[in-house]
């Protein structure tokens, strides 16, 4: 739930104050102010040990805390209330009758977010204080509003992810009968029948794929990408990522051309996760090229950069101008269409590029001069 | 492939099993049992002793690892291959360490569960077809 409270309406009066000050004069010239004019709860401590003490039952949402204090000073309180309570503490404001600089500066590198100087004109000491309980109001809400919204992703994760995971069986076993349906292991079909089992494997061949990918994500954001590093030679991965895309790209008529070069290029990746950004970016290519293209895979060793990398050119529309952020995001489609009414799930590039930065590479999209586009891979030869 | 026996497909979704039937179907010379849940699977492991459990790492009630603890139980030298919708490394690790075979993913392609299968039984036959002990 998001809390229903607004950045703008802060409840000022009944906030709890903290004034620490060994001088009883001072502290009852400030309730004066806080308490009978302002309408702020506060209590108070003449020294730093008590604060410490009183911060812990009171729990303030601000301390106003002098300098010069019998026991550990105020800078020394201040520091103790930061190492203590971290992010958490309530803004401390220093009231100081000396405001030279250097104090200042003492000050606010203790953890301290303002000064007070003496003698107080009240006026001041409640403007001042009232914009760091707003600033702390807001900061609350904001680490809050973060800590809802985190935890409503990894819900959102999780159910994800259970879904996707149940749909995927049933999908399965839709395709599985269907490829023994259509290759004739239960009786010879007509070609009408052969026709709509076939739409029945295509269909679910593409929502598995689908279902995969939002798998992927679900994990991938919950953190669970771990790679499992081997020495490999990219070439071969590259090789067999080709000619298993070339197999759906002949449907197409287009061809997926790759040249590989003849000294090996071994490091260490993780094959099965690497084998799907090859297939991810192979298939995209064909995908977004006009039938009969063809694609371009090449390798390549950078020795002095201690990088390897690999680079896919097809012969599509390229990405177009403005649409340049969105291609490696979650659930984002760019204008440009498949060419031969493939689908997409607008998740493929980002699995690929969360996949790439684990591996501590990097993934970039360049256009060409004159038609389609590159798509680079560039990955360290040490991890 | 010599494989002669039987075989006990353990899975709860109805589907699953139909489906892995139509694949060992293709495998000749198989008796194919079913069960759908953890007890039937022990039951019928007492009852027909098979040669090959496929077990079904995800169930309700007793779930696959569970299920595969008590077949070694009953027989330690029981074959099991798990059955995972998911590659879910962590629990095909635990089912590796406490006997079984290997694993089959149910949501790859028919023609790759078959090749797993086929490795398995080419592996009994080049066991069998070794110098036979007296």
């Amino acid at each position: 739930m998001v809390s229903s409270s607004t950045p703008h309406s802060f409840p000022v009066s009944g906030q709890k104050i903290l004034i620490v000050d060994d001088d009883r004069l001072n502290i009852r010239i400030l309730e004066g102010i806080l308490n009978k004019i302002a309408g702020y709860v506060t209590a108070e401590s003449y020294s730093g040990e008590s604060a410490l003490a009183v911060y812990d039952t009171f729990q303030p949402d601000l301390v106003l805390l002098d300098v010069m204090l019998p026991g550990i000073d105020g800078f020394e309180t201040c520091r103790r209330l930061r190492q203590q309570y971290g992010e958490k503490c309530a803004p401390v404001i220093f009231i100081t009758a000396k405001s030279g600089s250097d104090d200042v500066v003492e000050g606010l590198g203790a953890g301290a977010v303002d000064y007070l100087p003496k003698p107080f004109k009240p006026k001041e000491v409640v403007a001042r204080i009232r914009t760091h309980l707003q600033n702390r109001a807001l900061v609350e809400q904001q680490i809050l509003l973060v800590e809802q919204l985190s935890r409503a992703n990894s819900a959102k994760n999780r159910f994800l992810g259970m879904a996707a995971h149940d749909l995927r069986n049933p999908l399965a076993s839709i395709r599985g009968l269907a490829e023994f349906l259509r290759e004739g292991a239960v009786g010879r079909l007509s070609a009408d029948q052969l026709d709509l089992i076939n739409t029945i494997h295509d269909a679910s061949q593409s929502m598995l794929i689908m279902v995969n990918e939002l798998l992927d994500v679900a994990a991938i954001e919950a953190g669970d990408l771990k790679l499992t590093l081997e020495a490999q030679n990219l070439t071969d991965l590259v090789a067999k990522s080709v000619s298993l895309t070339n197999f759906e790209a002949a449907k197409k008529g287009t061809h997926v051309e790759f040249t590989p070069p003849t000294d090996p290029l071994v490091l260490p990746i993780d094959p099965a996760k690497m084998k799907q950004v090859l297939a991810n970016l192979l298939s995209n290519a064909v995908k977004y090229s006009p039938p009969g293209s063809t694609v371009r895979v090449t390798t390549q060793f950078d020795l002095p950069a201690a990088t390897c990398s690999f680079s896919v050119r097809d012969e599509g529309p390229g990405i177009p101008a403005g649409e340049r952020d969105k291609l490696f995001q979650d659930f984002s489609r760019l204008s440009v269409k498949p060419t031969g009414g493939e689908k997409s799930t607008g998740l493929g590039l980002a699995i690929c590029r969360k996949i790439v930065e684990a591996h501590h590479g990097t993934i970039v999209a360049e256009n060409l001069p004159v038609r389609g586009c590159e798509f680079r891979v560039t990955l360290p030869l040490s991890p | 492939m010599s494989f002669a026996g039987t075989v006990l497909i353990v899975d709860d979704e109805s589907h699953i099993r139909k489906y892995v039937c139509l694949i060992l179907r293709q495998f000749a010379q198989l008796t194919i049992i079913e069960a759908a849940n953890g007890e039937e699977a022990l039951g019928a492991y007492e009852r027909e002793r098979p040669q090959l459990v496929l077990l079904d790492v995800n169930m309700p009630h007793m779930d696959g690892i569970e299920t595969l603890r008590r077949l070694k139980e009953i027989d330690p030298t029981c074959s099991v291959i798990m059955l995972t919708s998911l590659a879910n490394r962590k629990t095909v690790e635990e089912a590796l360490a406490l006997g079984a075979l290997d694993y089959l993913r149910k949501d790859t392609s028919k023609d790759e569960m078959a090749k797993t299968l086929t490795d398995y039984f080419g592996s009994l036959d080049a066991s069998a077809s070794a110098p036979a002990s007296p």
